[in-house]
């Protein structure tokens, strides 16, 4: 059933493009019905080649929680979250053409995107990054690129991998995601030593590492 | 040439997960312009970074959400911030710290053979870059607090070991060490620290103090 986004927002019809499925009302929690990542990525693909609003309607039912939900565990205020949730959303729509689904999933991708805009808005600082197209990066080493679907592949076996973690590895990564604090603080908030820290930060790399199928 | 000696798996994490602050982000950034294989330990960080934020518990948006986006979705974009591409010889990252490639900048001198160039300090972290003609010998010092030296060009040699261009080293305060740059091109390296210098002598001790290390 089409009808509540059309009426909305009138799409144009493609015949190249395959719809996506009916958005999910946005309040509600989408763990049941949570598409996976190649859906996503054609969902980012029809935004990006056809502008397609439905389908830009279908990634911010998504995502725009999530980063809000993100943006709060780092301590954003809910109103501020909301909103920087939906500059993220905005960029998305924006930088869609430039989305490579070869270098990473769409939630890693806009994972980056959330991350930059906190540093942006909420720190007011810069952060310094390297494009990817500088001609002074030496090639990638090893078997040629990668394709979308094993990008989206090497997550699915780290989001299982993540899982298995130990939960005091787990909260030490997490920490590094969700605290924006340098390590020391972890420890003093973990009431750890800092060596622990960093050792168990070591121990859940090597082991995400070796899921992903790549020696340290 | 392969890099040997890299940032720690948390320097880089804490980029990838946006903890940093400017001035090791700008140093990760920069050491990236060299290194292939941090540039995938950082992609693999973000990956965990997404898989993370797609395991929290969605939190609901207001209402007109969705529509209030949608609405905008015509608007004129916001310049992109630019990422320049490295010229030069200086890495992509560093370049809007400077005012042109290292020939040209405005170096400050100590003495003949050493010059440096203060860039910014942020969050008690100083950063600078430091040239020394070949042969050039530093000075024991240690540090209060941590020096963490990228080499852009040339090299140096200590008791640790030689660095090369896109080397990083990391020196804590307990590290008393007499950098000598390596024979060939001037070495010119990227350096954050968190305190000044302790030099041994007096002389050094006395032009870092007049020098703000």
């Amino acid at each position: 059933m089409l009808a509540y986004a059309q009426a909305a927002f009138p799409v144009r019809h493609r015949p190249a493009v395959r719809r996506p499925p009916r958005p999910a009302p946005i309040a509600v929690p989408l763990l049941m019905q949570t598409p996976g990542g190649e859906t996503h990525q054609q969902w980012v693909v029809a935004v990006a080649r056809d502008r397609d609003r439905a389908a830009f309607q279908a990634l911010f039912g998504h995502f725009a929680p999530r980063v809000k939900s993100y943006l709060m565990r780092l301590g954003a205020p809910a109103a501020q979250a909301e909103d920087l949730a939906q500059e993220a959303m905005l960029s998305l729509w924006r930088k869609a053409h430039l989305f490579d689904p070869a270098k990473a999933s769409v939630g890693t991708w806009v994972f980056t995107i959330a991350r930059n805009l906190r540093i942006d808005a909420i720190r007011r600082e810069k952060r310094p990054e390297l494009d990817p197209a500088d001609p002074m990066l030496t090639p990638e080493a090893g078997p040629g690129a990668e394709d979308g679907l094993q990008a989206v592949e090497q997550e699915g076996r780290l989001r299982a991998a993540l899982k298995t973690l130990p939960p005091d590895q787990i909260r030490v990564v997490e920490l590094s995601f969700f605290a924006d604090k340098p390590h020391n603080q972890i420890a003093a908030e973990l009431a750890i030593p800092l060596g622990t820290v960093k050792s168990r930060l070591r121990l859940a790399m090597l082991r995400l590492r070796a899921v992903m199928g790549e020696m340290p | 040439m392969s890099i040997l000696h890299h940032p720690d798996e948390e320097l880089l994490l804490a980029y990838a997960g946006g903890a940093s602050g400017e001035a090791m982000s700008l140093l990760v950034a920069t050491h990236l312009a060299f290194c292939d294989q941090c540039r995938r330990a950082v992609a693999e960080a973000e990956s965990m970074g997404g898989a993370l934020m797609e395991a929290l518990e969605p939190a609901a948006l207001k209402p007109g959400a969705l529509s209030a986006t949608m609405a905008r979705l015509d608007e004129a974009p916001p310049p992109a911030p630019a990422r320049p591409l490295s010229r030069d010889g200086v890495p992509g990252p560093l370049r809007p710290y400077l005012s042109g490639g290292f020939a040209a900048l405005p170096w400050r001198r100590m003495g003949e053979r050493l010059a440096y160039l203060p860039l910014f300090r942020r969050g008690g972290m100083r950063v600078k870059l430091l040239r020394g003609v070949p042969g050039t010998d530093t000075g024991w010092h240690s540090h209060r607090g941590t020096e963490f030296t990228l080499v852009l060009q040339g090299g140096f040699t200590d008791a640790t070991g030689s660095y090369a261009p896109g080397d990083l080293q990391v020196a804590a305060d307990e590290l008393w060490h007499n950098p000598v740059a390596d024979p060939g091109e001037d070495c010119i390296n990227l350096s954050v620290t968190t305190g000044p210098l302790r030099f041994k002598n007096l002389i050094p001790a006395i032009a870092g103090k007049l020098f703000g290390f």
